[in-house]
Formats: structure tokens, sequence, C-alpha cells
């Protein structure tokens, strides 16, 4: 008898429950959302992408024979030499031309460019597929032998490679 | 007279629903850890060269592997300014996402590194490899290195290589 009543006192009406909603369970989520902004601006400043970066194609020296034998064959070609000058200088020298009209990359490219034969160019007397050798001494940088190649590519040539040790 | 129910309730508080920007921002920073980490695997940090009138072009989309030469020196503001004003001796060589650091001293290695992504690459028609090698060097490695480094990827069965540049001049 005694529980009958108890649950007549948790009675509620309809109209009470309508008037009182429980109350709604709520996340704060105010905290992690600061974090996460935290770490995706994080993100976003370190993400290092090398958009700036391109590539220039050569061909590697091949083995042994086979290039010698074209070159028999094509003797005419010109042979681009890099010496180290200072400590991270470089004199750029066209064999048999000296490097006097070669004082920087953009004064090879010109002279390049003037000794390839070209419809604008009757006088020039190397051909857009000569040989072109880049021929670095061992202590030149890096930066200097790939701008060479690039200046013999910006004067129009198309047969590029470096020299083999054994050539 | 009792009041009505929206007098008894009060004024409902106004509720701002931020479940998609949570979803959104989550999908950001699971995209950029992600890029971060494949990146940095094969970006190691150095200075590639800068060319005056750059032929630089984008490789595209085709399979390739990065063999990076690293010099002792991080890049750096100040190194920035002369980046060929270090000593031109490299401090190791990495090939694609591999953690190895390889010294100047043990080219087989290289080689049998870059066989390996040959044989497990992509071919072409006449079963050639299709796999293109991008050789990133710092700007500053003698070339006496970089000599020992090609004739690596060339005992590998590779005939032509990438050289990696910045696509405009940097001064």
């Amino acid at each position: 008898m005694s529980q009958e009543l108890d649950q007549t006192v948790e009675h509620h009406s309809a109209r009470s429950r309508r008037a009182k909603p429980k109350p709604k369970i709520q996340l704060q989520l105010t905290s992690m959302i600061d974090v996460i902004f935290q770490l995706l601006i994080y993100f976003v400043v370190t993400a290092s992408f090398a958009v700036d970066e391109g590539v220039l194609t050569a061909r590697l020296p091949e083995g042994t024979g086979t290039v010698t034998q074209q070159l028999e064959t094509n003797p005419v070609k010109l042979e681009v030499i890099l010496r180290t000058s200072g400590p991270a200088g470089v004199q750029i020298e066209i064999r048999g031309l000296g490097s006097r009209d070669t004082q920087n990359f953009a004064q090879l490219r010109q002279l390049l460019k003037s000794l390839r034969h070209s419809p604008q160019n009757t006088s020039g007397t190397f051909a857009s597929d000569s040989p072109v050798i880049i021929e670095p001494q061992g202590e030149v940088r890096w930066q200097h032998v790939v701008n060479a190649f690039n200046a013999a590519m910006a004067a129009g040539y198309e047969n590029i490679r470096f020299k083999q040790a054994n050539e | 007279m009792s009041k009505s129910q929206v007098h008894q309730r009060g004024p409902t508080a106004p509720e701002m629903n931020i479940t998609p920007l949570i979803d959104v921002v989550f999908l950001l920073i699971i995209f950029f850890m992600l890029v971060n980490n494949i990146v940095s695997d094969e970006n190691v940090p150095l200075i590639p060269p800068s060319l005056d009138d750059s032929q630089a072009r984008e490789l595209g989309e085709v399979k390739k592997i990065t063999i990076s030469v690293a010099p002792g020196v991080e890049p750096s503001p100040e190194r920035r300014l002369d980046p060929l004003l270090i000593s031109g001796e490299s401090a190791y060589i990495r090939v694609g996402t591999h953690a190895e650091e390889i010294p100047i001293n043990n080219m087989d290695r290289v080689t049998e590194l870059l066989k390996d992504a040959v044989e497990r690459g992509p071919r072409d028609a006449e079963g050639n490899t299709a796999l293109e090698v991008r050789l990133r060097a710092d700007g500053a490695i003698f070339y006496k290195e970089m000599q020992q480094i090609m004739a690596a990827i060339t005992a590998a069965g590779i005939q032509t290589v990438n050289m990696v540049a910045f696509l405009e001049d940097q001064d």
C-alpha cells in the first residue's frame, strides 16, 4: 500500500510534463574547436610544397664505346669547359674560343646562340643537334654545371651532355 | 489568467550548428598532417640551383623517384643570401622515401635501391623502364660528387636524369 502511495507522489500530470521540458544534454565544444584551430593553423603554416622547382632533362653519360664512336662520325662538337675561380666562382670557356667572351652564363648563352646555324642566323656553323659537351672540373659547384646546361638549352641545342670520365 | 507556453519557457537561446564546421576542420587537419609527412620524406632541406633564364619545366604526373644530395648545412635565411659559400662536400644522399642517409662513398647502395625501384616501377610498351629519376642536389655540391652519383644512376640501367632547379631566378 505504501508503495502505491509513493508512486502517486511521483506522478506528474500531462500538463506539468509539457511545462517542464527535460534538460538537454550539451557538449561543451568551444575548447575543442580552439585546439583544433590551433592544430590546423600549425599544419597550414608548416606545410612546405616544392612548387617553385622544375627539372632539366639530361642524357646520362653512357657506358664505354658507344658515345665515342658517335663522336668520330660527327666530330663537330662544342665543348664548354668550367673551371673553379675563387672559393665558389666559375670560369667559363668554349674550347678553341677562350673565356674572354663568356664572363657569365648570359654571355655563354649569347655566344652559343650566335654559333648555332638557324634561318635567322645563317653565319652559324653548328647545327642544333651538334653535341654540346659540358666539361666541368671536379670542384666546380653543381649550380654552375646546371647553369651551363641550361644556357646551351636556351641557345637552342638539343644534344647536350656531360663529359665522360674516360673521354 | 495562465501564461501561454511561449511565455512559460522564456525566449529560446540562439544556437549555432557547428557540426559540419568541425567535420571540415578535421578533414583539413588530416589532409595537412598526411601531406606534410609525404612531402617531408622526399623533400630533404637543400637549395637547388638557381638558373639564369631558367629553361626548367614541371615534370608532371609521372612515376618518379627523387635522389636528394644534401650539403652539411641546412638552408637558413643567411645561407640563401649566397648559397654557394659552404663546403661542396655532400653530407648524405637519400633515395626516394627511404629514410637511410647514404654517404658519398657508398654508391653501390644508391644503385641497389634504384635497381629495386626500377624493378617494381612501370614499364613502357617496349619493356624499358618508365620511371623518371629526379636528381635534386644542392647547388653548392662539387661536380666530382655529382659525377659519382650520375654513374651510380647509369649503373642501375637508367639513361636520362631530371636535374632539379628553380623554375625562376631566385636572385
